[in-house]
């Protein structure tokens, strides 16, 4: 080992390493911008062909197609089966497919009947081959046939085709590579921790894959672009504090663990509705715990102590609150339990007034708004939109509050906007992003080779200020490559939205990636100083521990929503051959 | 399902948010992120509290800082002095305001490599300030306080900008203890460019450029000045009875009385909008320094404080660097060029920076600037034939400023009326008495010296 650092580094002036590095500064952001693009290609450029879960026939001998496994039937535009007669009205009724296959209708509230078979219902199952009736419109739900399925299967395109997922992931492995090369270049001192490190990376992502493969799956960009921004995080804890990139590895294992539980949960719709009341549950503890034991670091009382490790609750309460948000359209429509989330979210924004936490507060508060604004489809939004400007006129009145009464939040708030007139002490964090960011330059100055590992840990380097140490160790390049990763997942979900199964996975996922991108926007806008610093992580990317999990959790929404042919362990493969009585 | 599906949009909403705060970010870093790598005390430039940038030289090639010598510095004490507020102090109470503005141009920071590609050593920056010029303004100076300013009108380079009293950075002061009687008061001010002055009569050019478009027929009015005048019943002074005068008679007598009536046949709104055009209350960016705004408000002016305001008291503010542009105004018709003070900049044998001519926009008018012109050339002639230098037509004007018993500012501006010496120039000399009496000498001896440099490049 030493023999080879020698040969490169060479003997006098002129080294293999100086060529090696001029080479890497630019292969690293080209090899990210493919492993980026190719990803970005497979999420955002499939065609949204429907799903088609049966047929609705009616009395003229027209075949409706019923394309989500939640169907709102009436006469206004946006229905997803929009049935044009004077006598239905415009929400009718839902037609929900239950995890079994078999179906149910429920009464939303119509002014003509719900009948099946003649016989009114309220919420009542409805077998293939009955006559359904909405204010005497009748028509009959016909299976869609084992043939029929297969020819749908076989003519949607599967996920990745022409973006092979396993060569964009080869292709972020050869990254990882390189990444592995420099900072043993770099540190040669941390070389051991680094290659463990990162091996354990390159094994477990790879076995994902295969462990997909087994399970028919096609798509894994969801996770290679999680991969990708682990690539970049360790890289910076390993600069920071080589010794802490195996604390990161276990909480990322931890991640992954609850991102596949979570995420099979959420095949089976009953399942994750009964998860809902279990995680809305765990949240309280979670709080309630962090209360009792709470421990206050840089001012913020949202710490606990376990074994050792310090832990971040409010992180965790994220999944649960994304979770018992979540809701099937046969509720949404009937706005049955959203005062009891909106409670649950009173609940957590108070604990984190309390916690001191106002970061995670409006973090919070934008995944409520997300989760508000599609439950609120089917009735009048007065009453959400005056819980939304009530809850946040709570907010500012309390960071008024908090500004008033804890010194380390005023100081936050006082230097915004005048970093450099206050640069060695209120703008000291921002000023010196500023500055690192400048001297990284497009493509860095090299792993490792950075003035703001000497910021970590209490000055928040390799936390709060990541974007800025990515920038001037990997440069603004790829610090902008993450951003548009996440970006891009973003756009993913918004667009997948159209091809839906349920309203659930659509409130779910959009939920998680408006909480991942608030992340994303008060790290990076609090670092150089667009917003006042609130103390946020970057997704995948920032060194902690209870933020990655969380990460990874979240995720698994995003997972659950994507409905492309055979693509996601989160969805179960589009079997839909029905029973015929 | 479709009803709720364009509500995804939110996501969407917060994603172009995010990509639309980066892409301002980035736009952001390739306009500033040579500031923000220079900034004070950056471990990526800085050795030992030090800027690794090479020299800075003056106009000649004199070296006035050098990153690798040990005593950073000019050779000379002299030189030392002269520029102390181009250079800064060891101390840092004196910032080098210039050093770094263009230290990312002298170490070769760029913005794709950002400083992995950064060469030190070999690196200069030539400044466009004489310091020859600089130590015969110092000398001239002789301890009083004040500031003396000179440029090249048709170039807009700058080549004394000089702040007094001054003190070798070498051998500073031992301010703390102060044993000083006050010699070194304000020493850590850039005077020239950050200190305000009432104006005193150099401020009539201003009135007059106003006066000459506001009134019809002004050249050919007729002054009477009895010694005094009352307006709203306050005295506004001359002092002697001037009797009848010609405009340009009153210019050269400075005749209070006769400007307090211009003021007030010309009008507030003329007058302000003459200063605004001036850019009077406006900051000049010069190489990274910002000039001190003046002042010029008469929105509750009565008559007697728009007498008053007419003939540079009331509350007019004026900045030296700034007025001498204006005098470089009228010398050219109205336009001039901005001044600057960076002339080229260069690491490791390749241009980094090379100053680039800008014109102010239009201060006066060319027919006014033209009267102006014509009216200063007499006050030299018949007033202050102290300044004039054989075979060039000086044009100037002077003040007395009034700021307090006994304390009069002397002010004193004006330019050489030339193609080959185009130089605009302003002394102020605070507590200095007699306006012409105490700058004139001054600025004779700053514009000889700034001719023989001149002499000598070409």
């Amino acid at each position: 080992m030493e023999l080879f650092l020698d040969f490169f580094r060479g003997s006098d002036g002129f080294s293999l390493l100086s060529v090696y590095h001029g080479i890497l500064r630019l292969s690293l952001p080209v090899l990210a911008m493919f492993v980026v693009v190719r990803s970005a290609r497979s999420l955002l450029g499939f065609r949204r062909e429907p799903e088609v879960w049966a047929w609705l026939r009616l009395a003229t001998g027209e075949l409706l197609p019923v394309t989500h496994w939640e169907n709102l039937l009436g006469r206004k535009k946006n229905a997803d089966i929009v049935l044009d007669f004077a006598t239905v009205s415009k929400n009718h009724a839902v037609l929900t497919r239950l995890d079994d296959g078999g179906w149910t209708v429920t009464d939303i509230g119509a002014r003509g009947r719900v009948e099946v078979n003649g016989n009114r219902v309220l919420s009542g199952r409805v077998n293939y081959g009955d006559t359904l009736s909405l204010a005497g419109l009748e028509m009959v739900l016909e299976p869609v046939s084992q043939e029929e399925a297969r020819l749908q299967a076989n003519s949607r395109t599967k996920a990745g085709k022409g973006n092979s997922p396993g060569l964009t992931l080869l292709l972020l492995t050869v990254f990882q590579l390189l990444v592995v090369l420099e900072l043993v270049f770099n540190r040669p001192e941390d070389r051991m921790t680094v290659i463990t490190a990162y091996g354990i990376l390159l094994g477990i992502q790879w076995l994902m894959f295969v462990g997909q493969k087994l399970l028919k799956r096609s798509g894994f960009e969801v996770e290679t672009i999680a991969f990708f921004l682990m690539t970049i995080g360790l890289g910076v804890v390993a600069s920071a504090y080589a010794e802490e990139m195996y604390k990161q590895l276990i909480a990322m294992g931890i991640g992954i663990v609850i991102f596949l539980v979570l995420g099979f949960c959420l095949r089976d719709l009953e399942t994750a509705k009964k998860l809902r009341y279990a995680a809305a549950a765990a949240g309280v503890l979670l709080f309630l715990a962090n209360l009792v034991l709470g421990r206050s670091i840089n001012g913020s009382r949202n710490w606990i102590y376990l074994g050792g490790f310090s832990f971040q609750p409010s992180e965790l309460v994220k999944i649960c609150f994304i979770l018992a948000g979540a809701s099937t359209m046969d509720r949404i429509v009937t706005r049955r339990n959203m005062l009891g989330f909106v409670i649950y979210t009173a609940f957590i924004g108070g604990c984190l007034v309390v916690l001191n936490d106002f970061g995670a507060a409006a973090i919070f508060f934008v995944g409520f708004l997300a989760i508000a604004l599609l439950r609120s489809s089917s009735y009048p939004n007065a009453l959400l939109i005056l819980v939304g400007v009530g809850m946040l006129a709570v907010l500012v009145a309390a960071a008024v509050l908090a500004i008033k009464h804890f010194p380390h939040v005023a100081n936050r708030f006082s230097g915004y906007g005048h970093i450099w007139e206050d640069s060695f002490n209120k703008g000291f964090q921002q000023t010196r992003s500023l500055m690192c960011i400048a001297a990284g330059g497009l493509f860095g100055l090299g792993l490792g080779n950075g003035w703001m590992q000497y910021m970590a840990g209490e000055g928040a380097a390799d936390t709060d200020l990541v974007f800025a140490y990515v920038s001037e160790e990997w440069g603004l390049l790829m610090a902008v490559m993450m951003i548009f990763a996440l970006a891009m997942l973003g756009l993913f979900v918004v667009r997948s939205a159209k091809v839906a199964r349920s309203s659930f996975y659509t409130i779910g996922a959009s939920a998680a990636m408006s909480i991942l991108l608030t992340q994303a926007i008060l790290n990076v806008f609090g670092t150089v100083d667009f917003l006042p610093l609130t103390g946020v992580t970057f997704p995948f990317v920032s060194n902690g521990g209870s933020s990655l999990m969380a990460c990874w959790g979240i995720l698994a929404f995003i997972k659950a929503c994507d409905t492309r042919q055979n693509a996601s362990f989160a969805v179960k493969l589009s079997d839909k051959g029905g029973k015929r009585p | 399902m479709k009803s709720i599906e364009k509500r995804t949009y939110f996501a969407l909403i917060l994603a172009c948010i995010l990509l639309f705060g980066v892409l301002t970010f980035v736009i952001r870093y390739f306009r500033y992120a040579d500031r923000w790598v220079s900034f004070t005390g950056s471990p990526h430039v800085y050795t030992n509290g030090r800027l690794d940038t090479g020299e800075i030289v003056d106009r000649s090639g004199e070296v006035l800082y050098s990153s690798q010598s040990s005593q950073v510095y000019a050779d000379s004490a002299q030189t030392r002095k002269a520029t102390l507020h181009l250079m800064g102090d060891k101390a840092g109470n004196i910032p080098p305001r210039i050093l770094r503005a263009f230290a990312s141009k002298l170490f070769g920071y760029d913005k794709l490599n950002g400083t992995a590609a950064m060469e030190t050593g070999d690196s200069e920056l030539r400044l466009t300030v004489s310091a020859q010029v600089q130590s015969v303004a110092l000398q001239a100076m002789d301890g009083r306080k004040g500031a003396v300013g000179v440029y090249n009108y048709r170039t807009g380079e700058i080549l004394c900008a000089l702040s007094s009293p001054s003190f070798d950075p070498l051998d500073p002061p031992d301010l703390e203890t102060d044993n000083t009687d006050g010699r070194y008061d304000g020493v850590y001010i850039y005077r020239f460019f950050h200190a305000v002055y009432t104006p005193g009569s150099i401020f009539k050019l201003t009135t007059l450029a106003a006066a000459l478009e506001a009134i019809p027929g002004l050249a050919e009015q007729r002054f009477v000045c009895q010694g005094e005048r009352y307006i709203n019943g306050e005295r506004i002074s001359c002092p002697k009875a001037h009797g009848e005068q010609s405009l340009r008679e009153a210019l050269a007598n400075s005749c209070n009385c006769a400007f307090a009536e211009i003021s007030l046949q010309t009008g507030k709104d003329a007058l302000t909008k003459q200063a605004e055009r001036t850019r009077l209350s406006e900051s000049l960016e010069i190489d990274g320094i910002t000039t001190t705004r003046g002042q010029f408000d008469l929105s509750d002016a009565a008559d007697n404080d728009l007498a008053w305001a007419g003939i540079g008291q009331y509350t007019d503010l004026v900045n030296p660097c700034q007025y001498m542009v204006y005098m470089g105004a009228i010398a050219q018709g109205g336009i001039t060029a901005e001044p600057y003070l960076a002339a080229s900049a260069r690491c490791g044998g390749r241009e980094t920076y090379s100053a680039q001519q800008r014109m102010t926009s239009p201060m006066l008018s060319s027919q006014a600037a033209e009267v102006l012109r014509e009216l200063m050339r007499y006050n030299v002639q018949t007033m202050y034939g102290t300044v004039d230098l054989p075979g060039l037509e000086v044009c100037a004007k002077s003040g007395t400023a009034e700021v307090g018993a006994d304390a009069n500012t002397a002010t004193f501006a004006g330019f050489i009326d030339s193609r080959d010496y185009p130089l605009a120039f302003v002394v102020v000399v605070e507590e200095g008495g007699a306006g012409s009496a105490t700058c004139a000498p001054i600025a004779r001896v700053v514009l000889e010296s700034c001719i023989n440099v001149m002499n000598g490049e070409q």
